[in-house]
């Protein structure tokens, strides 16, 4: 009951900030910030260009990914989202050693809502 | 009898048996109008390397080869058939919503320049099917040019929602 409070009282305080880059969204490939805030924290470490994780890298290179081209930044946003549904990532082995790294339920909505394009249910 | 001839006719048995064995090929489909080529996004010489080298799994128009009537190959066949089908058929095309587009237009351009498209195991049999690296660039360039004309197409019809 308290998480529940906590993640309305989050969403309440977050809405105004994600209208604005939502509409800036449409028409730059640039990242909100509270989307790049989540990614440089909880994804980056293995989607990177420099990444040692092999696959990780080859699946999602997030420094290619924001010079890439708007369809193709589109085609990939499609794809994290059904990552991100289909509770893949973070991945659950790397959570066996860094739980602290698992996405907390704000920051998947967050998530979902920009790469899905999906309204936050209240 | 002996031993070998114990064992060649224990063979036999065991492949005319599993020929009973239940399953069904996926069954194929000529008239397409949702087709992936008849939406007019696909140059004739890109056609003809989809055609000849993807449209066998991915499409209804499977042509299927004798031995796919034949268990166990039958089996390998149908799954394998019906699993391409499931990520990527080219005859529901315009069912595809634009997102779903782009994301197996991406797919298309990553697998077939890294080879992993064809399946190996496919063009083995189907020598045919075998892309040469000219062959590969083209639809590689296809597949990244046709992820801008799915997203202007979509810009035109106006936005759904958001």
């Amino acid at each position: 009951m308290a998480a529940l409070l906590g993640l309305l009282f989050f969403q309440g305080t977050t809405k105004p900030e994600d209208k604005a880059t939502s509409s800036h969204l449409a028409f730059s490939p640039d990242m909100p910030a509270n989307i790049k805030a989540i990614v440089d924290q909880k994804c980056y470490g293995c989607h990177n260009a420099e990444s040692k994780n092999e696959k990780g890298k080859a699946k999602l290179d997030w420094d290619a990914f924001e010079a890439s081209k708007k369809a193709k930044q589109m085609a990939t946003k499609g794809k994290i989202a059904e990552a991100l549904e289909a509770g893949e990532m973070p991945p659950a082995k790397f959570l066996e050693n860094k739980p602290e790294g698992k996405l907390t339920e704000a920051e998947l909505a967050t998530l979902l809502e920009w790469s899905a394009g999906k309204k936050k249910s209240n | 009898m002996k031993g070998w001839q114990y064992l060649l006719s224990g063979i036999v048995l065991i492949a005319l048996v599993i020929q009973l064995v239940p399953g069904e090929l996926p069954s194929t489909e000529i008239n397409n109008p949702g087709d992936l080529i008849e939406s007019g996004i696909v140059s004739i010489e890109v056609a003809g390397l989809l055609r000849t080298s993807c449209y066998d799994c991915h499409s209804n128009e499977t042509k299927f080869p004798w031995y796919s009537y034949v268990a166990p190959f039958s089996w390998l066949v149908a799954k394998d058939v019906k699993d391409a089908r499931k990520e990527l058929n080219f005859s529901v095309w315009q069912d595809y919503d634009m997102v779903e587009k782009l994301k197996k237009l991406d797919d298309i351009s990553i697998e077939v320049r890294e080879g992993e498209m064809p399946m190996p195991i496919y063009t083995a049999i189907h020598t045919s099917a075998k892309l040469s690296d000219a062959q590969r660039q083209l639809i590689v360039q296809w597949a990244e040019d046709a992820m801008d004309i799915v997203v202007e197409e979509d810009e035109e019809s106006g936005p759904e929602e958001g």
